[in-house]
């Protein structure tokens, strides 16, 4: 078991002829993902690694039953894109894109939350779930089947903790990437209640960064009905004020978004805060 | 992309928000032109994109066309917060016998915008928010139906407004909330909003910045955005399309992510002091690592170089090849270690060593930073 998606999911890559999605499309296959479709408008009928491309997400769902969708489609027609995926009963959808507009995030959100359909990123690195499948671009070799929930803000730190602990021997459930912007489609609340819910996941480590209030709405979640142990490791401690480090989303500003609000937010809601990435696999160790 | 109060004045003029009499310059001579023009006594402000401009002495009355010179001038000298002044605006002083506050922002949490009305305006919202909570009011507000004029009103009467004044501030607050909208801005705030003592409202200040995301689709703001970064470093960086941020320390950091490069800085800061923070993004090639070489070696006084990368949407192997030809090009005395991981991580290393680069294998960033430690150490 695990979240959101499994070896049977059947997935849609959306701007599969795009020089990152063909790349991507290769290596998501390389790992097993059941990948059933791709859509570029315009390229319908071709085939990238042996997967037949279509005009419209419509078609793609009609002819090959795709279920779930990992966007590679350029930041200005993610809105158009997002639109067409939702109306063809897509019910999972991942946006790896950068740069997406914030209203237009604002929008597809209120969108997406009518239509019960769920959304991660933009600016995800994806879901995988070792050694099952994967949507999006985080490399397979950092990440191994184990009990182990993993929910971050940021890609590249993602694999760097998941490849502490399998390092250490232990594997994840599932590792899911909320993607790194100032407003992001489904938050870490929401991620921990799929979690505290999965038979097959035992623990849970965040990995959060400087910026917004994710981390403690998280703490609230965690107070009140978290019923599995959680470690956490913020990134950021040395970060300047008022400036965007890298992510859109991760700008301190004034007192809100520092490290120190999190960690005690974290801290009161009984939260093991690890000092530095790597001290998150002697913490996990302890608590299982 | 923060706009300049003249810029953010502009554009609440073009979309019907009344502003005072003003104009541009950033010479001392026009500013007395422009005092004449607009009628004495004027106040001049500093252009610059930092708060804290009055306490700076960047805001001061002119009675006189002799003293509107001269005040211009004396700010135009003046820098604040490290930002040296190159523009005021002079703009006609009213006299004011209310202020509020109005403003637009997104929550990012929830992911809807914000409309905040304070009927106290002058100081910044978080410290009216503390002193007198019960004169802010606040509403999220559901993107597809946007603001409507009559919540506004309701957010007015319980902000204790009424009359005249609810009719002419929400009317305000509503168009705000349009050309937040309509120019996809991240923040529109205007504090204060004066009534003045004829009775008029008028926008004294203008505070908007603009979603970088959204520039492409609005040519008004076609300006070079990179000319709004001070720090050459900073500046050189978003040129080449990488973030870079300026710090005070001595061992420069390359990193293919933002949370990496985060907790690379957090690790580092352990024993050493960072002297940047370098985010390459998601388009790594051999080219761009070797523009960001000869950036972050830029940087006085740097002690050695740590680069740690992963492949996941970056070809990493490419980026290697740009900084080995970097340093085959370039006489560099200082150690430069890396760390990457991921597709074609193997192929990476050994482009890495055959340019002398020292490659640590070892999968945590905490190990690489030690064997930096030796290094340095060992160099004594």
């Amino acid at each position: 078991m695990s979240i959101l998606l499994n070896q049977d999911t059947r997935v849609l890559v959306q701007g599969i002829t795009g020089r990152v999605g063909r790349a991507q499309t290769h290596w998501m296959l390389e790992y097993g993902t059941n990948i059933v479709a791709g859509v570029t408008p315009g390229k319908g009928g071709e085939e990238v690694e042996g997967i037949p491309v279509y005009d419209t997400v419509a078609e793609a769902v009609v002819r090959q039953g795709a279920e779930a969708s990992v966007f590679f489609v350029p930041a200005t027609l993610v809105k158009d894109a997002a639109l067409e995926t939702m109306e063809s009963g897509i019910r999972l959808i991942v946006i790896v894109t950068e740069h997406v507009p914030i209203h237009d995030v604002m929008e597809l959100r209120a969108y997406a939350l009518e239509r019960g359909v769920r959304i991660l990123g933009p600016t995800s690195p994806g879901i995988i779930t070792p050694g099952e499948a994967k949507m999006g671009i985080m490399p397979g070799n950092m990440f191994s089947p184990g009990r182990i929930g993993v929910i971050s803000r940021s890609g590249t730190l993602s694999y760097e903790i998941s490849i502490n602990l399998v390092a250490a021997g232990l594997g994840q459930s599932t590792a899911v990437g909320m993607g790194a912007d100032a407003v992001v489609f489904t938050s870490m609340p929401e991620l921990l209640e799929l979690f505290a819910k999965d038979p097959d996941t035992d623990l849970v480590v965040i990995v959060g960064e400087v910026g917004g209030t994710q981390e403690e709405n998280a703490a609230q979640f965690i107070t009140r009905q978290m019923t599995k142990p959680v470690v956490a490791y913020i990134a950021g401690h040395n970060a300047p004020e008022g400036k965007r480090m890298g992510h859109a989303g991760a700008i301190i500003q004034g007192s809100m978004g520092t490290p120190q609000s999190k960690v005690t937010a974290l801290r009161q809601a009984g939260v093991q805060i690890a000092e530095h990435p790597l001290a998150v696999v002697e913490l996990v160790q302890k608590l299982l | 992309m923060r706009l300049y109060e003249f810029e953010g004045s502009d554009l609440f003029r073009r979309e019907g928000i009344p502003v005072p009499n003003y104009a541009v310059t950033s010479s001392p001579r026009e500013a007395r032109q422009k005092a004449e023009e607009i009628g004495l006594p004027v106040v001049i402000k500093a252009q610059v994109l930092v708060g804290g401009r009055g306490l700076a002495g960047g805001v001061q009355v002119a009675d006189s066309p002799d003293q509107a010179e001269e005040v211009a001038h004396r700010i135009l000298s003046y820098s604040i917060s490290g930002l040296p002044v190159q523009r005021v605006i002079v703009a006609q002083k009213v006299e004011v016998a209310r202020e509020f506050y109005l403003g637009v922002t997104v929550d990012g949490y929830s992911g809807t915008p914000v409309v905040i009305l304070s009927t106290a305006g002058g100081v910044s919202i978080e410290e009216m928010a503390r002193a007198h909570p019960e004169r802010v009011v606040s509403r999220q507000v559901p993107i597809a139906t946007g603001l409507l004029l009559s919540e506004a009103q309701q957010m007015a009467q319980e902000g204790g407004l009424g009359g005249e004044e609810l009719v002419q501030v929400t009317s305000i607050l509503h168009t705000l909330y349009s050309v937040f909208r309509k120019y996809d801005a991240l923040i529109a705030e205007i504090n204060p909003l004066a009534r003045t003592a004829q009775g008029n409202y008028l926008a004294l200040d203008a505070k908007v910045e603009i979603d970088d995301s959204s520039l492409y689709r609005h040519p008004e703001f076609q300006v070079n955005r990179e000319d709004r970064i001070t720090n050459p470093l900073e500046r050189k960086g978003a040129q080449i399309g990488v973030t870079y941020v300026d710090l005070d320390g001595e061992i420069g950091i390359i990193a293919s992510g933002a949370g990496l490069g985060m907790a690379t800085m957090d690790i580092i800061g352990r024993r050493f002091r960072p002297a940047n923070f370098l985010e390459t993004g998601g388009a790594i090639s051999a080219d761009l690592l070797y523009q960001v070489m000869d950036l972050v070696l830029q940087k006085k006084g740097l002690k050695a170089v740590f680069i740690n990368l992963y492949g996941g949407i970056n070809p990493i192997h490419e980026g290697a090849k740009g900084i080995v030809r970097y340093l085959r090009e370039h006489k560099t005395t200082i150690p430069i270690i890396a760390k990457a991981l991921g597709n074609r991580q193997e192929e990476t290393w050994e482009i890495l060593e055959s340019g002398g680069v020292k490659v640590v294998t070892e999968v945590a960033t905490e190990k690489g930073v030690e064997q930096l430690a030796r290094l340095l150490e060992g160099g004594k």
